[in-house]
């Protein structure tokens, strides 16, 4: 049912401004008109706008405004990565939901996605401000056959896929702030969320959350996040539709994580540099027993941070708060 | 200095062997390893290592101790040497990487297990975050919690023990 309806889309998306009559799309599949007619009205309640002319055939005025899966996938043009995909218009967490989801089974590439998250959450739970409609709040369940200590890369491979996607389609110059923030100047556009499932030596699963403001205006910012946080909108002074970015995310996420799969994370490594947040800048280092200031170098071969302290004394960071405040 | 591979495979030759004594000492590390004649147990082992995975620098020297009780012996050997010196745990907890260990989902929740609680094979037992992933610990056996080894906020090594656990 799902994938007719999702080829009847395609077919539809295809002759823009033609219409297709419904012998053709009966034919094209294998449906009876009636089914055709029964899939338009359920296209309707999804929010397109058919037209159907006698004679002439069906064809899709506007598309919805309403995010679902049909909207994500019918230009998705990956080979896995969100080929399974499940769309909430409401949900606590996306990240919640795909634990379970991954716990009962869901494959590799699963993604889920809301329109809206009430408890969206970043990492030790702190609430992640998701508002209805304005961004994307997102979920991609992993099943990686690699070790466990390696799962942290695929943080820092997500980041090089936001990163892309952001230049390539909205010309946004964002930068990685390690190992798991887009900054876009000194403000928050977007947060990576990795968590895993993992036994001593083998990975269950890993999940990506992403979240990302997307069409958040001035005023939608709650006042608590007006110096820190930032959108696409608010960047570039326009809207943008979600699904677009979603699609070229989940491009760019699949290929950077078959090279990483492929050739390890020092085929990343130069890519996440080239957009690090601060680099070459000092920044505070504050670990557990000291605390102390250092110059952000770069990163090691397996993603940890390396800094160097004024005695040219470099250490490597797998763990460890960051401030990055400037300094006096 | 030693690895945990390394001091690992040690004990597994040692304990395979007839030697009955092992010693080694190297830019302040020492091993010494001990058998019970006949009995093929390890009753004395100790290596003292820096415990900072932030740096790490050779650590001064030690001497032989009946038993240590902090936890900062490498794993092995000190599973070994807990085994021969008490019963009351068979099962020990340890980390798959390097990361900070924490013991409840979040600074304002209740720890995942306190000792005396009874854990399953899919208990999540503590978190250990390397690079902002955070990594949900299962106890992998069903038992009782005997003992905490790390404090909250504190760096762990791969391969370190966290909890030891009684198993049923």
């Amino acid at each position: 049912m799902e994938s007719t309806r999702k080829r009847l889309i395609t077919l539809l998306a295809k002759k823009k401004d033609e219409y297709i009559s419904g012998q053709k799309l009966s034919d094209e599949l294998n449906i009876s008109r009636a089914a055709i007619w029964k899939q338009m009205k359920s296209l309707e309640n999804e929010g397109y706008q058919i037209e159907a002319v006698s004679r002439k055939g069906y064809r899709i005025v506007r598309f919805p405004e309403r995010m679902s899966v049909n909207t994500i996938q019918w230009n998705l043009k990956t080979d896995w990565l969100g080929q399974n995909m499940h769309f909430e218009e409401q949900v606590d967490s996306t990240q919640t939901v795909a634990h379970q989801l991954a716990r009962e089974g869901a494959e590799h590439g699963t993604v889920i996605v809301a329109d809206e998250q009430l408890k969206g959450r970043g990492r030790l739970h702190r609430p992640w401000h998701s508002q209805k409609g304005s961004g994307i709040w997102m979920s991609i369940i992993l099943r990686p056959d690699i070790e466990p200590h390696r799962a942290p890369q695929l943080t820092l491979a997500s980041a090089v896929a936001i990163t892309k996607m952001l230049k390539f389609l909205t010309g946004v110059q964002p930068k990685i702030k390690w190992p798991n923030d887009i900054f876009v100047g000194d403000r928050k556009l977007a947060g990576i969320l990795t968590e895993m499932q993992a036994e001593q030596d083998l990975i269950e699963y890993v999940i990506i959350g992403i979240g990302l403001n997307v069409n958040l205006d001035q005023k939608a910012v709650p006042d608590d996040l007006q110096d820190v946080a930032t959108s696409i909108q608010l960047e570039t002074g326009k809207a943008w539709k979600r699904e677009e970015l979603i699609q070229e995310l989940l491009y760019q996420m699949e290929s950077i994580y078959e090279l990483f799969l492929q050739q390890g994370f020092s085929s990343i490594k130069q890519a996440w540099e080239q957009d690090a947040y601060r680099l070459g800048e000092t920044i505070t280092v504050k670990a557990r027993r000291k605390e102390w200031e250092a110059t952000l170098i770069g990163i090691h071969e397996d993603g940890a941070l390396i800094v160097e302290d004024e005695n040219q004394s470099k250490s490597v960071l797998y763990s460890a708060e960051i401030d990055w405040k400037k300094g006096e | 200095m030693l690895k945990v591979q390394e001091i690992r495979e040690l004990i597994k030759l040692i304990d395979e062997s007839s030697i009955d004594e092992f010693k080694y000492e190297s830019d302040g590390t020492k091993v010494n390893l001990k058998k019970q004649v006949g009995g093929g147990q390890v009753v004395q082992s100790v290596v003292e290592r820096n415990d900072a995975v932030v740096q790490e620098k050779p650590a001064p020297k030690v001497a032989n101790e009946e038993e240590k009780p902090q936890p900062k012996t490498t794993p092995e050997e000190k599973s070994e040497e807990e085994k021969s010196v008490s019963a009351d745990y068979d099962k020990e907890i340890t980390s798959p990487m390097v990361g900070t260990f924490y013991r409840s989902p979040a600074p304002d929740k209740d720890p995942y297990v306190q000792v005396g609680d009874n854990v399953k094979a899919d208990s999540v037992v503590c978190i250990v975050e390397a690079m902002k992933l955070f990594n949900e610990i299962e106890a992998e056996v069903n038992g009782e919690i005997v003992e905490i080894l790390v404090e909250d906020g504190e760096l762990v090594e791969y391969g370190q023990p966290l909890f030891r656990v009684k198993s049923k």
